[in-house]
């Protein structure tokens, strides 16, 4: 059975070098997270992660959650981790101090998700939904909503679900047909069916608050007649006890490719009278408040490609390490363990670099939206806005891309084993894929990218970008030797090839735009490499500095080596996407739809 | 130079750890005394004479001595240790218990588990769960030392003559009382924690068979059991009998395979153990190049054979 | 129980994942950029001493820790599981069990604790003496290997792993007990608790202070490897392998 062991020398080396925890933990409101505090945090999640949610990672996949009688019957063992997860507190590692949480910087959290999703994520979505519901109710919940449902939220007592998805409304939310009807007491009746929704019911918490989207009986056609309202599984009592049986009901569950833990559910609201609801905001505003809270969301299921990425390297790797098979190509004595194979440690440095890329961006990200959220200057608060308004669909798009890839690289170093689902490495394939889909597929990541972060603004913010990674990479030019030869000629092709590809699409957005988005995913995958290549830059000019300033440890010459790797292995590609992105377009709208 | 070894008894019969304990005190050279300290334990005194190279047998014969308390027979040892160059007992539960207190009283320190003797201030002890050994020097007059007994062939129960001799107890401490033993032999012990471990796979042929054959055999030796997966699916036992990849990893002193083939899926989850046995009747199984000692050979035959010469 | 105080010593060790190796000049193992945690067995005695806390039986954990600057690291620990303040006692010498046996008397003579609960052994020296000594100089009872505990009217009633069995001894406070794996399983440390120990109270003495002489007893000559399993052999019948792993391999 695969284990997972949190890889906490990187993530402790992200935090502090480059994303700067010391920097985030001195903005107002984080004065809690000192680096020995967030190091003891880390520790003990790693504990958690490895020791109750990884083992239930296959057993979970196995045996799948079950459906009967309108109710979820989780696998074994899930319902006493969740107990445990809450009784240590990890549900409000981010949420706000007034409503019980510890108020926490995102960077920490995104370490800590990070384990989570590694050690099993089908059980990490249903706190990741409920803190999406959190998040809807801190922002404009009424202050009725917040006292009854905010605490048991935060402590995870209550879980949350977010009911957007209807069959004929996926990536087209303005589709959506769920009606909502006031009843003249300030509560509405809400009727329709809701589908895909993850953890809409379960064992493992007394009661749901289910976030759903509808429309009112005046509303206006399309994205601006959508409200938000708050229809709880059991209604809640004045005085805070759970009452009736709300009529909203797990009609059935989908079966799935992956995550076989989490329950994807068909949502039955209204079948029996309707299902009583509040509004949550203004009516209306449904889709408005979705887009706000859509870069937590997304920068969370960013995170799932990378943590599945690095638990289906550490199975890779210790497979390597194991199997015997073949002599050296080179010669050697008896058969070799696979690693000594130059096409094996290709496979695994692809997973390593790629990982490690994917960490240092994300969680750079996830300290600027700290900043931006906390920051003092209101001038940084506003750059540092922007840079995660612009990142966050390359987080959302290239990490779970890249994670699918590593989950295939990681069945591939197995060989034949890789595909029997014993050895496990198959699940993470299956798991990782949803990760593209869900939550906006990278086509839709990527329309967001070119379009309202790219050409909108006339690439504004993105030039600014382009101008740290040139400072970045004359810093590349100030080292010597091969290693950082090879970086630096492959980071500034890389940036030329963002610069060239950013003109492109700012020029013809309108008019090419169909051209244009056809290579809206080439770009997103662009940026993705480019940023991580940026962000693995900077990790080996400060692994350099230690190696000068006498430290010894062989994490820095590694770091630098594998920044080398992903120079040429995968920042060289960025030539290739950036003529896909120029040269693309006609190509694939040339042909009539009949000679498809 | 004189040693001072601590017998180890119930009062009715010496325990054989005693024995390389003065193996380990011959090694360091010099007379060897044996202090036996009990209730009623003149037969143990009688048997510790007849060992082997000992000169003299100190006996404490009192009631507060009868439960081997560390309280009284610290003491005790102290009050007696004047005159020795060192104190050794074997490294057992008592043992550990004894000694260090033994050695604070004394004011020296205390060396664990030595597993050789370089020279008579010198030893060799295992650290870091066996990963490392320490080749340590001791600046103290007066060496207290727990014996590891696998590293010491033990010397033989017979043919010496010690003198025996009484002496003095030293006053009841009164500071515990004991007020229940158990000595269990009944359960098996768990997979996970067993020092020996019985296993079997498909070669076993049948549940009823993995049965009738390894259970008197895993009685015998005090063992867990364990199973191949192929054991596992087929039904012969249950899933928690598993070891390897994808069943428990374990790492006892003796781990014994047998009908089993030796996949790499099972060897990674045995291969750890201290000393592993085969039994196959497939000379070229792989299982024999991880193994310590192999046997060809077919186990309906072998393990009958090998339970009787246990006996 | 009006005021009863536990001390538990705790120690900062190489983590139980991490397979140690020997330096290539024998002089130890390489611990640099190595991961260091809690002893284990000292993780089971801080819970247990925090149960007893719980259950109303104790009024005060207090965590202590002898060696490094780190060692705060380990004593943060503790007090995220649930220990009430810490002392660190600083030195950087090579710290032997007399010499920590000795140090803990001295913080046990400040704070007056009735029952001293530290783990069996760590798992770096494997000495497994600290707690006898440490009992043998306060002249009070002891019961190491302790599997089961029970603290109620000055008297502790412990159930102690022996050879091939149990026992269970009971003695007057103040006592001793060491534990043993089978104790209890430690709790996993909560978010608000770690965020807690923080701010909780950390004293630190150096050896001088406490008036102790720490100079060690023994000197480390060379650290190596253990000795490499030797290629196996077959042997020939049962009667042959029954003599070899008696008199050769000495596992049965
Ligand atoms: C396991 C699982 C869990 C889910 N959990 C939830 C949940 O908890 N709550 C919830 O509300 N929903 C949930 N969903 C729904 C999920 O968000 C949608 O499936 C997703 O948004 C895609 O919508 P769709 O399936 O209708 O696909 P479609 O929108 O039909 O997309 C099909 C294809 O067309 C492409 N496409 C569609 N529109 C465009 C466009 N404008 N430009 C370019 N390409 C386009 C897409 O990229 C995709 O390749 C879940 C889905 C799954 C499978
Ligand atoms: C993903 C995956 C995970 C796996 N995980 C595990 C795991 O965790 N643990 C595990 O054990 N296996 C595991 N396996 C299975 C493993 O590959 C082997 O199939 C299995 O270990 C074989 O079990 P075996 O040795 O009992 O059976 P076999 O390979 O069939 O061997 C039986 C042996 O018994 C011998 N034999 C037969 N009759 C006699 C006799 N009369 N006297 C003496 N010897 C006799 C034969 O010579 C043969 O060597 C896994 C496989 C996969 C694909």
């Amino acid at each position: 059975m695969s284990n997972y062991s949190a890889p906490l020398k990187d993530m402790q080396f992200v935090l502090r070098e480059l994303a700067g925890i010391e920097r985030v933990a001195q903005l107002p409101g984080y004065e809690e997270a000192t680096a020995d505090v967030v190091e003891a945090i880390l520790e003990e999640a790693a504990r958690f992660a490895s020791g109750v949610l990884a083992p239930l990672n296959f057993s979970g996949d196995q045996e799948g959650a079950k459906w009967h009688d309108k109710s979820v019957t989780m696998p074994a063992g899930f319902k006493e981790a969740y107990a445990q997860f809450i009784e240590a507190g990890w549900n409000g590692l981010a949420s706000e101090p007034e409503f019980g949480g510890q108020g926490l910087p995102k960077l920490v959290a995104a370490a800590v998700q990070e384990m989570w999703k590694s050690a099993n994520m089908a059980f990490s979505l249903c706190p990741l939904l409920t803190l999406g519901a959190i998040e809807a109710l801190q922002l404009v919940g009424t202050p009725e909503q917040k006292a009854a449902y905010l605490p048991n939220m935060i402590s995870g007592k209550w879980t949350g679900t977010m009911n957007l998805t209807e069959p004929q409304a996926g990536s087209d939310l303005a589709a959506i047909r769920s009606r909502a009807v006031p009843q003249g007491d300030g509560t509405y009746k809400i009727f329709g069916q809701k589908i895909f929704i993850t953890y809409g019911d379960h064992d493992m918490a007394e009661n749901t608050a289910h976030l759903v989207l509808a429309r009112t009986p005046d509303a206006p056609e399309g994205v601006k007649g959508i409200s938000l309202f708050l229809v709880p599984k059991f209604l809640v009592n004045p005085d805070g006890s759970l009452g009736a049986r709300n009529d909203a009901w797990c009609v059935s569950i989908e079966h799935k490719l992956g995550i076989h833990a989490s329950p994807t559910c068909v949502m039955a609201f209204g079948d029996g009278g309707g299902a009583l609801g509040t509004l949550v905001g203004q009516e209306n505003a449904g889709l408005k408040y979705m887009f706000i809270m859509m870069n937590a969301a997304r920068f969370a299921v960013g995170l799932e490609g990378l943590a599945i990425g690095e638990r289906a390297y550490q199975l890779a790797l210790a497979y390597a390490r194991e199997r015997v098979q073949g002599r050296a190509i080179e010669g050697s004595t008896g058969p070799v363990t696979i690693v000594h194979h130059p096409d094996v440690r290709r496979m695994l440095m692809l997973m390593k670099s790629q990982i490690e890329a994917m960490r240092a961006f994300s969680y750079t990200v996830a300290a600027a939206h700290d900043a931006a959220a906390h920051h003092p200057d209101a001038d940084e608060r506003k750059r540092s806005q922007a840079y995660v308004d612009l990142m966050i669909p390359v987080v959302k798009g290239w990490l779970t891309e890249t994670g699918n890839e590593l989950a295939y690289l990681g069945v591939q170093v197995h060989g034949g084993m890789g595909f029997i689902e014993e050895t496990g490495a198959a699940q993470h394939l299956r798991d990782a894929r949803i990760t593209t889909i869900y939550e906006g597929t990278t086509g839709i990541q990527a329309n967001d990218l070119i379009g309202r972060k790219i050409a909108r603004e006339g690439g504004a913010t993105l030039q600014g970008v382009i101008a740290l990674m040139r400072q970045t990479e004359a810093e590349l030019a100030k080292q010597g030797g091969a290693e950082f030869a090879a970086i630096r000629a492959a980071l500034g092709q890389g940036i030329a090839a963002v610069t060239q590809a950013a003109e492109y699409i700012v020029a013809n957005y309108a008019g090419d735009i169909r051209g244009v988005s056809v290579g809206a995913v080439p770009f997103l995958k662009l940026m993705g490499i480019v940023a991580g290549g940026w962000q693995m830059a900077r990790a080996a000019l400060v692994a350099q500095a230690k190696i000068a300033g006498g430290d010894a440890d062989p994490f820095y010459p590694a770091k630098i080596s594998t920044t080398r790797f992903y120079a040429d292995h995968v920042l060289s590609t960025a030539p290739g996407l950036a003529h896909a992105v120029v040269n693309g377009g006609g190509g694939a709208m040339a042909l009539a739809e009949e000679m498809l | 130079m004189t040693n001072l070894v601590i017998a180890e008894h119930d009062n009715a019969s010496l325990k054989a750890a005693t024995l390389n304990t003065v193996a380990a005190a011959r090694k360091i050279g010099g007379e060897i005394h044996i202090l036996v300290a009990g209730s009623g334990c003149a037969a143990v005194a009688e048997a510790a004479a007849k060992i082997a190279g000992v000169a003299r047998i100190k006996v404490a014969d009192a009631p507060h001595y009868a439960e081997q308390t560390a309280e009284n027979i610290a003491a005790l040892v102290v009050a007696h240790a004047a005159g020795y160059s060192h104190i050794l007992a074997p490294a057992t539960g008592a043992g550990k218990n004894l000694l260090p207190r033994v050695a604070a009283l004394l004011d020296v320190a205390q060396i664990s588990e030595i597993t050789a003797v370089d020279s008579p201030d010198t030893f060799v002890r295992p650290t870091y769960a066996g990963n490392a050994m320490a080749t340590v020097k001791s600046a103290d007059a007066v060496k207290v030392i727990t014996v590891r007994t696998t590293g010491f062939d033990a010397v033989a129960a017979e043919g010496g003559s010690a003198t025996i001799e009484a002496v003095a107890a030293a006053a009841d401490l009164g500071l515990v009382k004991l007020i229940g033993r158990e000595i269990t032999k009944s359960a098996r012990p768990e997979l996970g924690a067993a020092k020996v471990i019985v296993s079997g796979g498909r070669g076993l042929s049948s549940g009823e068979k993995y049965h009738q054959l390894l259970e008197p055999l895993a009685d015998k030796l005090n063992a867990a059991l364990g199973a191949s997966r192929a054991a596992v699916d087929a039904g012969y036992v249950p899933n928690d009998y598993q070891v390897g990849q994808t069943g428990k990893i374990v790492a006892p002193q003796l781990y014994i395979a047998i009908g089993i083939s030796g996949a790499i899926q099972h060897l990674a989850g045995m291969k750890e153990s201290k000393v592993i046995v085969a039994i196959n009747k497939d000379a070229d199984a792989p299982i024999f190049q991880v193994a310590d000692y192999g046997l060809v050979a077919d186990l309906f035959q072998a393990i009958p054979e090998l339970i009787a010469e246990l006996n | 129980m009006a005021d009863l105080k536990i001390l538990v010593p705790v120690k900062r060790v190489v983590d139980f994942n991490v397979k140690v190796r020997v330096k290539a000049d024998g002089s130890g193992v390489d611990l640099a950029n190595v991961k260091m945690s809690m002893n284990p067995f000292d993780e089971i005695a801080i819970e247990e001493a925090v149960r007893l806390r719980e259950a109303g039986v104790a009024s005060e954990v207090i965590a202590v820790s002898c060696g490094l600057v780190a060692c705060q690291e380990t004593l943060r620990t503790a007090m995220a599981i649930g220990a009430d303040r810490a002392i660190l006692v600083e030195s950087d010498a090579d710290l032997q069990p007399l010499a920590v046996a000795k140090l803990i008397q001295a913080v046990a003579a400040k704070e007056q604790p009735q029952i001293v609960i530290f783990g069996k052994q760590a798992i770096d020296d494997d000495a497994n003496q600290t707690g006898q000594m440490f009992a043998a100089l306060m002249g009070w009872p002891q019961a190491t290997f302790a599997s089961k505990v029970v603290v109620a009217n000055g008297m502790a009633t412990v159930t102690r792993e022996i050879d091939g069995g149990a026992e269970t001894l009971e003695m007057k406070l103040p006592a001793v007990i060491t534990t043993d794996l089978r104790l209890n399983e430690p709790r996993y440390a909560t978010l608000p608790n770690i965020m807690k120990a923080k701010k909780k109270q950390l004293d630190t003495y150096k050896p001088a202070d406490l008036g102790v002489d720490v100079t060690p007893r023994l000197t480390t000559l060379k650290v190596s490897d253990p000795p490499k399993r030797s290629a196996g052999v077959m042997v020939a019948d049962v009667k042959e392998l029954v003599a070899k792993l008696k008199n050769e391999a000495k596992v049965i």
